[in-house]
């Protein structure tokens, strides 16, 4: 697998360095901003609530729609949201209503969805050509419709976070007490779900289905050493996200190797860098210990 | 006396049996109720019914709620919390004002100014900028009771509150209670008869049948009489009623002869 991988995401940026204008650079720098708010959002929700699994499942499942899409001939896209969504639906009923545990739900949608994408695109006659760039991102060929989407996306986020950011909080912090007050637990349960199923196809765009499972989490847990309430951490991580994102881009460009890898590496970094950093202020504290 | 719940000849579960059978009980505005028994006894879910989050097998549950203001403030066991969730104590305290007609709602400076104070009242208004995992369990019991108190409730329902609290902070908590219970009716579910026993005004035995006790003394024999396979305990530092003893030839004093089996230990 891994030297296949190699190969194969070395191609792009070889093309790349050659065709690269400035329209790209300024489309991967939007894409990377609007990447950084719906998953600033997104990330710090799934986070919270330990759904980083589910959301692995999710991102997986939808391959299935990419391959559904390849066989129909309509917009992968479109394939992949009405898979993602679905699964995730379908991840949470098969949990409450069976005696099938969640995780194990997971697992089987999972392996499930990758296994109907692989078979599409068997069937699919001729050959994909951009199939690679849903496995592994590409956000250097995001074209202005991408960005229209993802720019739709990111409004509705922030819309819904801003109108019910209490209700979120309340009900992922506790859910059976918001039910006890009568808070409309389900309903946003599955609004909240789907959000995420959108968020996670849309960026599949930008980081691929192996890797968009970063955006939404190290950003995340970066932002997580050094601020602890979720508002903050959603501000801090689009911020870490964000540049994250961009110094991803410069050096891929400048080292001549895959943007999406590149950009989940700075993320890497970042966090560990956060971590040595909260690691070293511990120490301190602990030898001059101040009191409260 | 105002009435606010009634349950009559409920009976209830889950998909692996029935927990609770014929139970009857009235809670009353001015009641202090100390709910008791052994563990699987059915204690939480006869809260969950009180609270609406199941619903019977059979019998009915009456609500006698006037509209105004809000019904139950509920203190949960802690153990199904993520003691590492990203949210403040004050939202925490603030998020006990949630309801059906809330969902838009942001929270008001006096909303805010209230969590403050109620905060301050338990003695923990200094960490109402901190987050849920910097608090000790005694801490966050704490700050969990604020939550339940916030909506001014006609009924206040406490399920283990001294699980996490330490000694320190539990008389304190008990007397608190005792003022609350001015204004609203208390149940609290405890392992601890004899601490309770000393607070509350009435002992329902809860061990898959409901068995109301009208006072707040109460004494093994009755509980053994009860089917409700507890012993009193009683604690140093925390007052508590000095139980009589009873001559062990006397039997089922109150009339309680419910024929049920014994399936505890």
């Amino acid at each position: 697998m891994s030297m296949a991988t190699l190969t194969i995401m070395s191609i792009p940026t070889n093309n790349m360095a050659g065709i690269l204008t400035y329209d790209f650079v300024l489309h991967a720098v939007e894409a990377a901003l609007l990447a950084s708010i719906t998953c600033g959002f997104i990330g710090a929700y799934i986070v919270a609530r330990r759904m980083v699994f589910i959301s692995g499942g999710i991102t997986h499942a939808s391959f299935g729609g990419i391959g559904l899409g390849y066989f129909l001939g309509i917009n992968p896209i479109f394939g992949a949201a009405i898979f993602s969504i679905l699964s995730a639906f379908g991840i949470r009923l098969v949990s409450k209503q069976t005696d099938i545990r969640e995780d194990s739900a997971i697992g089987i949608l999972w392996s499930f969805g990758m296994a109907v994408g692989i078979i599409f695109i068997y069937l699919t006659p001729g050959y994909a050509p951009n199939l690679m760039s849903y496995l592994f991102g590409s956000i250097l060929t995001v074209t202005p419709t991408d960005l229209t989407l993802m720019a739709i996306l990111a409004a509705v986020t922030v819309a819904i976070f801003t109108l019910f950011y209490r209700t979120i909080l309340f009900i992922s912090f506790d859910e059976e007490y918001a039910r006890s007050h009568n808070a409309p637990v389900e309903t946003f349960n599955y609004l909240m779900l789907t959000l995420v199923a959108l968020v996670i196809v849309i960026n599949i765009r930008v980081a691929g289905i192996i890797l968009v499972i970063s955006y939404l989490t190290i950003p995340q847990s970066t932002a997580n050493l050094f601020v602890n309430d979720l508002k903050k951490i959603i501000i801090l991580s689009m911020i870490i996200s964000f540049a994250g994102s961009i110094t991803g881009l410069f050096l891929s460009y400048y080292w001549n190797i895959p943007s999406g890898a590149t950009i989940i590496f700075v993320f890497v970094l970042i966090f560990m860098i956060a971590r040595a950093i909260v690691f070293m202020r511990n120490i301190r504290q602990r030898n001059n210990p101040v009191s409260d | 006396m105002n009435k606010l719940i009634q349950l009559e000849n409920v009976t209830a579960g889950y998909d692996n049996g029935i927990v609770l059978r014929d139970v009857s009980i009235s809670v009353s505005d001015q009641d202090f109720i100390g709910v008791i028994g052994p563990n699987g006894g059915g204690k939480t879910t006869l809260i969950k019914l009180i609270l609406g989050l199941i619903k019977p097998v059979s019998g009915t549950i009456q609500r006698f709620d006037d509209q105004q203001g809000s019904f139950i403030g509920y203190l949960p066991q802690q153990s199904h919390i993520d003691r590492k969730f990203p949210i403040t104590v004050q939202d925490i305290v603030l998020s006990g004002l949630m309801s059906a007609g809330t969902t838009f709602n942001r929270y008001s400076a006096a909303d805010k100014k209230q969590a403050l104070d109620l905060l301050g009242q338990m003695g923990i208004g200094h960490l109402a900028r901190r987050t849920a995992g910097e608090l000790s369990g005694g801490q966050l019991q704490r700050v969990f009771i604020c939550r339940a108190l916030i909506s001014s409730p006609k009924l206040l329902i406490l399920d283990e509150p001294n699980t996490f609290v330490d000694n320190r902070f539990e008389h304190e908590m008990y007397e608190l209670l005792q003022q609350f219970n001015q204004k609203m009716a208390i149940m609290i579910i405890s392992h601890d008869v004899g601490t309770i026993s000393y607070f509350v005004k009435t002992i329902a035995c809860v061990n898959t049948y409901l068995h109301y006790h009208p006072s707040n003394i109460i004494t093994e024999e009755q509980l053994a009489g009860y089917n409700c396979p507890l012993q009193i305990i009683t604690h140093g530092d925390v007052p508590h009623t000095v139980l009589q003893k009873h001559d062990h030839s006397f039997d089922h004093e109150h009339g309680h002869t419910h024929h049920h089996e014994h399936t505890h230990e």
